[in-house]
């Protein structure tokens, strides 16, 4: 690169600035679909516990740093308090789903006292019998999709297994198609790799680290306060999501007005 | 003319003066289950498990574990090293069980390709397997597959090492759609589970991907810590398969792994026509 070159470095700002202006705005984005992802693992996770009259289901997915399988959503009558509950990616049946991308059905597990005691004690819930199926998104293992103590108490049957894989696939469809990488300096770095070949491993990380300097910090700004609410908001009905846009509409010309005024 | 000794060798087996060697089995019709396993308890076969370890001491084992084994990753490559007589879930052991339960003498080799540190997973079992074939062991029951499409020709190398060396490799298939390897592979004894409690039972199904169906409904099984619970799945119904596998090789040594299908199938409940 040409060193001193003001219109080089101009340039560089520019685009510094639009990155960065991306980043805010994927970030943005992939709130949004963050909501999106749980809300349908959830419309799945009830459709498990209906079908199957069962006590509870639930939904595991596998999170980095530490690497562990986290609930994310539950159902059911018994399901109080599993949501946030982390476990290694190693411990009881889920762990070995997940590690194995096998289905697995026990019964007579209270017997056993090893079986998931942690996270039994913690939501005060022992189960008699479980059936678990991997949650699978482009060839991959994301998760796990748990489903508890069917209320004829009978045991999970073959068929049982087959439907809750059938279940589990509309789930890794799910998985594949709303989320968005939630690690977003990896999502930049390959992006930026794409665009300029030949871009170092050094410059490319400057870059990323700069552009992405100050986003968690704003994590807790009233800018993100708003994204999130204006996520929550679209499950409102016509009408009164064109209220909010017309309070929106408001608020927003008033500020400009302020603007032009000098105001601030 | 050209004598035996002129032809070339592929067609050597088949020379006048030579095929008198090639007498095996007896007509499918003639093969039943007396035959088949009569008499036999597995002694003489070695059944390797790849899973998640086989607890040595667990009373349903009864010693029957000759050596535990594991996969590690050494900077990103996988190496098999000696591992402790443990199961880091449960499931091995209940493998194990299933298969010590009907055939009390063989000798099992427990070959743990899971765990925190196997990150690389598909090429940890890759590794694993590999390591059975040329030990060797006679039959390998096998409780996951592979998804990993990018792995799909090692595994397939894999599974025609075992099919030519003699190894049998039994796989359960899994419920969830997608690249299943090598449990889709033709040589490969691929089973799926049926409703019924008799673990003898078993049929053969001519439409594959799934050749076989054995008992894999509310099967006690071993667990971890030396403990019991009811499993239900195809990887319960595969270790049932396995064990007839080795019951048959223990009476009819050196049978080719097409030979143990053709005599499982000739041996299955299913229905005769007629």
């Amino acid at each position: 690169m040409a060193t001193g070159d003001k219109s080089d470095q101009g340039n560089l700002h520019s685009a510094l600035v639009a990155l960065q202006e991306v980043v805010r705005r994927a970030a943005a984005a992939s709130r949004f679909q963050a909501h999106s992802e749980e809300r349908l693992l959830q419309l799945i996770v009830d459709a498990t516990v209906s079908l199957f009259a069962a006590q509870s289901a639930s939904v595991a997915l596998f999170e980095r740093d530490p690497d562990r399988l986290e609930f994310r959503v539950a159902g059911g009558a018994q399901s109080t308090g599993v949501v946030g509950i982390s476990v290694a990616p190693t411990d009881g049946v889920v762990g070995y789903v997940f590690s194995t991308g096998e289905s697995l059905a026990l019964s007579d597990i209270a017997a056993d006292p090893r079986f998931d005691r942690a996270v039994a004690e913690r939501i005060g819930y022992v189960p008699g019998s479980v059936a678990a199926v991997p949650l699978v998104s482009e060839d991959q293992v994301v998760g796990v999709l748990e489903v508890f103590d069917k209320n004829t108490n009978e045991s999970f049957n073959v068929r049982d297994m087959e439907l809750l894989a059938a279940f589990a696939a509309q789930a890794g469809a799910a998985i594949a198609g709303t989320r968005v990488q939630h690690d977003l300096p990896v999502l930049l770095a390959s992006s930026l790799r794409q665009i300029v070949p030949d871009m170092s491993d050094d410059q490319v990380r400057e870059l990323v680290s700069t552009a992405t300097k100050d986003l968690d910090v704003e994590r807790d700004r009233p800018f993100w306060a708003l994204v999130d609410q204006v996520s929550s908001l679209r499950d409102l009905g016509e009408e009164e999501l064109e209220l909010v846009g017309d309070i929106l509409g408001v608020v927003a010309t008033h500020q400009t007005h302020r603007g032009r005024s000098g105001g601030r | 003319m050209p004598t035996a000794e002129e032809l070339p060798a592929w067609t050597e087996p088949f020379a006048e003066s030579t095929r008198g060697r090639l007498a095996r089995l007896p007509a499918l019709e003639a093969i039943d289950r007396e035959w088949a396993w009569g008499g036999s308890t597995g002694a003489g076969v070695t059944v390797g498990i790849v899973d998640s370890g086989v607890e040595a001491d667990h009373p349903q084992i009864a010693g029957r574990v000759v050596e535990s084994l594991a996969v590690e990753l050494r900077e990103g490559e996988p190496s098999v090293i000696q591992d402790t007589g443990t199961d880091l879930f449960g499931h091995g052991t209940a493998c194990a069980g299933i298969i010590v339960g009907m055939a009390p003498d063989v000798e099992l080799v427990s070959m743990r390709v899971l765990g925190s540190d196997l990150k690389g997973k598909g090429a940890a079992f890759a590794a694993g397997l590999e390591h059975l074939i040329r030990r060797p062991v006679q039959v390998a029951n096998l409780s996951l597959s592979s998804k990993s499409e990018a792995l799909l020709p090692v595994f397939h190398g894999l599974a025609d090492e075992a099919y030519f060396r003699r190894v049998v490799l039994v796989s359960a298939v899994n419920n969830v759609l997608g690249p299943s390897y090598p449990s889709l592979f033709s040589s490969v004894i691929s089973v799926a589970a049926h409703s019924e409690s008799d673990p003898w039972r078993f049929y053969y199904n001519p439409n594959p991907p799934v050749e076989f169906g054995a008992r894999g409904l509310n099967v006690p099984v071993a667990w971890r810590g030396g403990g019991l619970t009811v499993g239900t799945g195809n990887s319960f119904a595969a270790p049932h398969i396995t064990a007839l596998v080795a019951l048959i090789l223990s009476k009819h040594p050196g049978l080719a792994p097409f030979e143990v299908k053709a005599v499982l199938a000739a041996v299955a409940n299913n229905e005769r026509p007629g």
